[in-house]
């Protein structure tokens, strides 16, 4: 098991009419950590995330899952393999009940429920591993941000997935909320789910990751455990740097 | 034990509420002899089913068609010339009807699911304008002058009544038979499938949700029921012509269900229980003076409840007193803590 | 050769009406990002309007082409404010869509009841005035009606691309929340593109009057025309939506010619859906 990597990214590249959004950007990912990928915005972290995730093809460059090519498949294919994804900009089903939203999910992906009370039931668990249980019945689109931010990893959970990517699943959160959000992401983890975050939010990115790939302009520029990356002399010039001019970026 | 207790008092009280619903709808004809009144009920009975149809796809997968006109006008065509041409028995073009509509729809939006939003919407017009204009031209489909169904004596298995009671009776399983199957999606993979889509497809395609695959069949379905309406109609009118596909026959199927409150699969029949009536009431009293005068007040509801109430009827009664006052006094509904208890409890029953 | 030619400028005369109606709902789906159901059932005010003009006071119906524009305008303005601008905030397509269907419902059965539904026209001296030249014969009306055409539509285009109303405009239909908050009035913009669009729609009306009855839904097919020459000539393309209204107005007259009459709604419906098909499958390739 140990020798092909979870997730085995090579050379992929995405073009956007002329404009290079990703160049060349390889990584793998070994089962049961966590890695981050940070970079400023605009390096091309949520164009790489969406062509592993099936959104659009990279233009040029082979993604693996498990040793198997999954660079030409569907969106919707992956939940099959035990992969799922949260968005950025969440995507709560807006006129359904939390609970609802779960529901939903549980019908899907390889484990997909068989019956109405097997999804119910997943549901549940689901809501009261991520601390959701008891705004079960409340309408989703009426919760605050980081509600509805547990509410995407809770509908991404209930596929039971093997492997997750979160997508700035902790961006605009209060400190005491991150510190929340970070526990739960470890607990998701724990129970033997291999992640993959893209955060801005630098406190979580250490204390979380074992491994942090840096992006920026389109390119990888370093990789490691988030001490050595920290200290990466370009890293610091260029995240650093941005963090100045750009305080809320 | 007493909040369950309570919980399924109520669930027995909404029971006999719907029973009785139920059982008034089958005594008026008992009561009411006059043609002109089950008349209505009839009307109200396929265009609620016609509306249910459309919701399937419009509310609940939020595919806003304005072509099931069509659909309905050719399931109505397709068992007429059936039995016309070859002397079937009509329970038998019925099934014939629906499965032509089924594929013709299947075939035709295939490729149209690619376009998302407005675009369905715009190839939904042109597919209807397009089927009435291939009927206008076409000998086979009796060009405009329609086709008729044979007149004869009273029977069953023709489907074929001087008196409107057994109209009536058909009219009414066929919206309850219809109904039971909605809401029975509504609560299924399907319906949850249905309703991410309608939020986000980017979102359903997350969760692995193939949204090409489940609209389309949203669409057969819909469209099939459409075409079951169609035959109910042509057997209840006994004649049809392409104005049955006019582009304004399609905007009136969606009416009840805007009107009623889309994102309910009861929604229709609500819609459909206030309009009907209402609108036949118009044109029986005011169209020889003021022709259009139904529709105007079509148009004028919609309007008012797109502006004000933009949930319909239903979404406002859901958030109304007069509800909390029928859960209160009649169905004796426990308050909302007792169910989240009793629905607690029952979850960590499972669980031990 | 000469029919051809005949069918080749009656095309053209025709097209200009498609184009006009395609820019009005051009610019409204632009800027709101809502389909207009009821454009049509707008021509067809602006043909009674005309026609209670011509009848009543006696205005010459191309003279009442700019009155009618005007009331088309604030007629276009005030449902804008009443009815549209509360519910974009619903943020709910179905109601949107539903709310300029019921517009349609409104005005055509409004006119139904206001005028029943007999057959109306306007025959004033020069109706009958034909054309000759060479082998093509050509109406004076549908001539003029032409050369009003393609003035609005060059005055429009201009209007857009210079005047700061129209850069303004134009802000909205690419970024609503940018233009908003570099001090641009969005609701006020909302109420103007509406009037423009309505009232270029109210402008084809009347210069059709004199060549095409007036009825209470006369404007439906030019409605589902206008979609037509929208979707084909690209969302808020003006030029776009021109070429494409000539294109109908050819592709019409020429099923007409070399197929049947009556095939050619079929052949515009169907040609319609796969140019749309196809376009569609190219983009989703090309991601």
């Amino acid at each position: 098991m140990a020798e092909v990597p979870m997730l085995e990214v090579q050379n992929i590249t995405k073009r956007f009419k002329g404009l290079t959004a990703v160049k060349n950007v390889s990584f793998s990912i070994k089962q049961g950590g966590i890695t981050g990928m940070i970079g400023p915005n605009g390096a091309g972290k949520s164009t790489t995330f969406n062509m592993i995730c099936g959104y659009y093809p990279p233009t040029e460059g082979k993604i693996f899952y498990k040793g198997e090519d999954i660079t030409e498949k569907k969106a919707f294919e992956y939940t099959n393999m035990k992969i799922a994804r949260t968005f950025q900009i969440m995507k709560p089903l807006k006129n359904l009940s939390v609970l609802d939203n779960v529901i939903a999910s549980s019908y899907f992906g390889h484990a997909g429920a068989k019956n109405a009370k097997e999804a119910r039931e997943r549901a549940m668990d689901v809501l009261q591993f991520t601390g959701l249980f008891e705004k079960r019945h409340v309408l989703s689109k009426d919760m605050g941000t980081p509600d509805q931010k547990r509410l995407e990893m809770a509908r991404a959970l209930a596929t039971k997935p093997e492997m997750l990517f979160l997508d700035e699943n902790m961006a605009g959160l209060n400190p005491a909320e991150t510190e929340e959000a970070i526990h739960l992401i470890r607990k998701i983890n724990e129970s033997g789910v291999t992640i993959l975050l893209i955060e801005h939010i630098m406190q979580a990115v250490v204390s979380l990751c074992e491994e942090v790939i840096v992006l920026h302009h389109g390119e990888k520029i370093a990789e490691g455990t988030p001490e050595q990356v920290m200290n990466d002399p370009y890293v610091m010039e260029v995240y650093l740097g941005m963090k100045k001019e750009d305080a809320h970026a | 034990m007493d909040s369950k207790k309570a919980v399924h008092i109520y669930h027995r009280n909404l029971t006999i509420l719907l029973g009785l619903i139920l059982l008034v709808f089958i005594l008026v004809p008992t009561m009411v002899k006059s043609p002109y009144i089950l008349n209505i009920f009839v009307l109200m009975f396929y265009m609620s089913t016609l509306s249910m149809a459309w919701n399937l796809l419009g509310g609940m997968t939020g595919q806003n068609s304005l072509g099931h006109a069509a659909y309905m006008g050719l399931g109505a065509y397709a068992c007429c010339l059936l039995v016309v041409k070859t002397g079937a028995n009509p329970w038998l073009a019925a099934i014939f009807g629906m499965v032509v509509v089924g594929l013709v729809a299947g075939i035709v939006f295939y490729p149209c699911f690619i376009l998302r939003g407005p675009y369905f919407t715009l190839v939904s017009i042109a597919f209807g304008e397009s089927i009435r204009q291939l009927i206008i031209n076409s000998e086979f489909f009796g060009r405009a002058s329609g086709v008729g169904l044979p007149f004869g004596n009273d029977s069953w298995l023709n489907f074929r009544f001087g008196s409107k009671v057994p109209y009536y009776y058909v009219g009414l399983i066929m919206v309850v038979g219809i109904y039971l199957i909605m809401k029975k999606i509504d609560r299924s993979k399907m319906g949850f499938a249905l309703k991410t889509i309608r939020e986000d497809e980017d979102a359903a395609a997350a969760i692995g949700i193939n949204p090409t695959k489940y609209k389309i069949i949203a669409v057969v379905i819909s469209a099939m029921v459409a075409g079951l309406v169609g035959f109910f109609y042509a057997s209840y009118i006994r004649y049809i012509d392409p104005d049955l596909m006019l582009q304004v026959k399609s905007t009136e199927s969606v009416l009840p269900a805007v009107v009623g409150g889309a994102a309910f699969v009861e929604g229709p029949l609500i819609g459909g229980l206030i309009m009907i009536p209402l609108s036949e009431y118009l044109r029986a009293n005011f169209s020889a003076m003021l022709p259009g005068i139904n529709m105007l007040m079509y148009a004028v509801v919609l309007l008012v409840v797109i502006r004000f109430r933009p949930t319909g009827i239903l979404g406002w009664y859901m958030h109304s007193n007069v509800k909390k006052m029928i859960d209160e006094k009649i169905l004796k509904k426990p308050s909302s803590e007792v169910l989240e208890e009793v629905e607690t409890l029952e979850y960590q029953r499972e669980e031990a | 050769m000469s029919m051809f030619l005949q069918a080749c400028v009656n095309g053209l005369l025709m097209g200009g009406f498609y184009a006009l109606m395609g820019m009005g709902q051009n610019i409204i789906f632009g800027v709101m990002k809502i389909v207009n159901f009821c454009h049509g059932e707008m021509l067809m005010v602006g043909m009674y309007l005309t026609l209670i003009l011509y009848t009543y006071f006696g205005v010459d119906p191309y003279l009442a082409v700019p009155l009618v524009a005007l009331v088309m305008f604030c007629f276009g303005a005030v449902i804008q404010h009443t009815l549209i601008t509360p519910s974009l905030g619903t943020k709910s397509f179905t109601n949107l869509l539903f709310l300029t269907v019921g517009l349609g419902l409104l005005l055509s059965n409004g006119a139904l009841v206001i005028f029943g539904s007999e057959y109306r026209s306007i025959r004033t001296g020069y109706s009958q005035t034909y054309i000759q030249l060479g082998p093509v014969n050509m109406a004076l009306p549908r001539l003029i009606s032409f050369g009003v055409l393609i003035v609005v539509a060059i005055t429009l285009f201009a209007f857009l691309k210079y005047s700061t109303l129209g850069k303004q405009i134009r802000a909205v239909s690419q970024n609503p929340v940018g233009a908003e908050v570099v001090g641009i009035d969005v609701k006020k913009i909302y109420l103007l593109t509406y009037g423009l669009g309505v009232a270029l729609a109210g402008i084809a009306g009347a210069l059709l009057t004199q060549f095409y009855t007036v009825f209470p839904t006369a404007g439906a097919s030019f409605g589902l025309r206008a979609l037509i020459v929208v979707v084909v000539g690209g969302l808020g393309s003006i030029p776009g939506a021109f070429l494409a209204g000539i294109f109908l107005g050819l592709l019409e007259t020429m099923s007409a010619l070399f197929i049947s009459p009556s095939y050619s709604d079929l052949i515009v419906f169907m040609t319609f859906i796969i140019i749309l098909v196809l376009r569609q499958t190219i983009i989703a390739r090309r991601r």
